[in-house]
């Protein structure tokens, strides 16, 4: 090795690629949404995978939007390919950040403590195919839906009956219905339940 | 790949059209509820465009706002600039019926991350079609509905129908062959039909459908032929990169 290299690259040279995927992965684990500044991507299900190729030259992470038309992706995206480059410690590396369209983004991979979090913090609730959209509020779990388009793409607006406030739910009513294999017909589709909002 | 590029490129143009005419219902919807709604969809229609982009290239920019205008392929409803919130109403529930129908066609598609692309707006696509024919249902249920929108759905059907029109390079019967899409554009133009019938039947309606488009009579948006709508709609889209083309979100 010459002198002129620094000691920080010759740390990143004799990495293994696992240990660089590893290392990469947990610095990029860290990046927070911009919506939620305290939620990481990796809580958020957003991150999706980390691999290194050409001897740890070529640097690919794959996100998952929550949806195609997040206006905050292209701040994620430039957020986690800043925190890849800090774990690769000035190593001259190609950083691709890519939001792929498969798998499809649902409530259901945000982790449990962040759901907490994003109901005791920010009075937001989460619908998953598991349980009901519950106020954060109050605990009612008989939300009633008001209307599919909230103050994000990925909020949807319902009324807690209960203590009679309006809660932003995050996930669209059916996101998690379209995971399965079920026929759609626009017939089908525009026969389910129409929003209370417009009776 | 000349073929499917080619139609990505019409569905990616449309949506972008389309979303870029939504946006301008922000702040000014009939009600808030409304308001966001009209919004958040066009949100989702640029995200979809900017995936379909994303197939075609890596500068997404220069594909969406870089081409000259008889590069594009919109349809020429996408570039309508609906001031009307009747006439919004109706384009938006005859394009994301049939964009549901679209999509449905490539969900399996052999070009696997258009696949992708399609099943992910798919799950997309449900709420922008139960927020259209919901109203529409109610409205209808008024004579002042029927008065006002049925006569809509005659003005808007005919340029409608090129949704499924694909641009004339497009190889349309091979893209079938090879997978690319499930069934020919005039099966699924047929199944948005019937749709579109079965909703309007509702208020006792039968929309006038053009015949097999006439290439001499059609709107052509698909062969490069802008609409004289298109012209400011682009201008707005490329209004700061016209005054700083280095420009950053």
């Amino acid at each position: 090795m010459s002198e002129g290299r620094s000691t920080a690259a010759m740390e990143a040279a004799p990495m293994s690629t696992a240990a660089m995927e590893a290392a990469i992965l947990e610095a990029v684990s860290t990046v927070c949404d911009p919506e939620y500044p305290e939620i990481t991507i990796a809580q958020l299900g957003i991150l999706e995978r980390v691999s290194v190729s050409d001897g740890g030259s070529t640097i690919r992470i794959e996100l998952v939007p929550t949806m195609l038309g997040c206006p905050a992706l292209d701040v994620i995206a430039t957020d986690v390919s800043a925190a890849a480059r800090s774990a690769c410690m000035g190593s001259d590396v190609s950083v691709d950040v890519v939001f792929v369209a498969d798998p499809v983004w649902t409530p259901d991979r945000i982790a449990p403590g962040a759901r907490k979090f994003m109901a005791s913090e920010y009075s937001v609730a989460v619908r998953s195919s598991q349980s009901a959209a519950t106020c954060p509020i109050c605990g009612n779990t008989s939300l009633e839906h008001r209307s599919d388009f909230g103050p994000t793409p990925c909020r949807s607006v319902e009324w807690c009956p209960s203590c009679r406030n309006p809660i932003e739910v995050v996930g669209r009513v059916d996101l998690p219905a379209a995971m399965g294999a079920a026929p759609i017909s626009p017939a089908a589709m525009g026969a389910a339940p129409i929003s209370s909002a417009f009776a | 790949m000349g073929g499917p590029r080619e139609m990505v490129l019409a569905l990616a143009d449309d949506e972008l059209c389309i979303g870029q005419n939504l946006a301008w219902w922000i702040a000014v919807g009939p009600f808030l509820e409304e308001d966001l709604a009209l919004t958040s969809i066009s949100q989702d229609e640029l995200g979809h465009a900017r995936a379909l982009y994303g197939l075609l290239g890596d500068d997404i920019d220069a594909l969406a706002y870089g081409r000259q205008p008889h590069e594009y392929r919109s349809a020429h409803l996408t570039e309508l600039p609906c001031r009307d919130w009747g006439e919004t109403l109706v384009r938006h529930f005859l394009y994301d019926t049939a964009e549901t129908v679209r999509w449905a066609a490539l969900a399996d598609s052999s070009w696997e991350a258009l696949g992708a692309v399609a099943r992910r707006a798919l799950a997309e696509e449900r709420s922008h079609l139960r927020h259209a024919s919901g109203l529409l249902s109610r409205l209808l249920r008024t004579e002042a509905g029927r008065s006002q929108l049925l006569p809509l759905f005659d003005q808007f059907t005919p340029l409608a129908c090129e949704l499924f029109e694909l641009p004339p390079d497009c190889a349309a019967d091979g893209l079938v062959a090879a997978g690319i899409i499930a069934r020919p554009m005039s099966d699924q133009r047929a199944e948005w039909q019937a749709a579109v019938d079965d909703t309007l039947a509702e208020a006792g309606y039968q929309p006038q459908w053009p015949e097999h488009a006439d290439p001499a009579s059609a709107a052509n948006g698909r062969t490069g032929l802008r609409s004289p709508h298109f012209a400011a709609l682009h201008a707005e889209m490329v209004e700061v990169l016209a005054l700083d083309p280095t420009a950053r979100w």
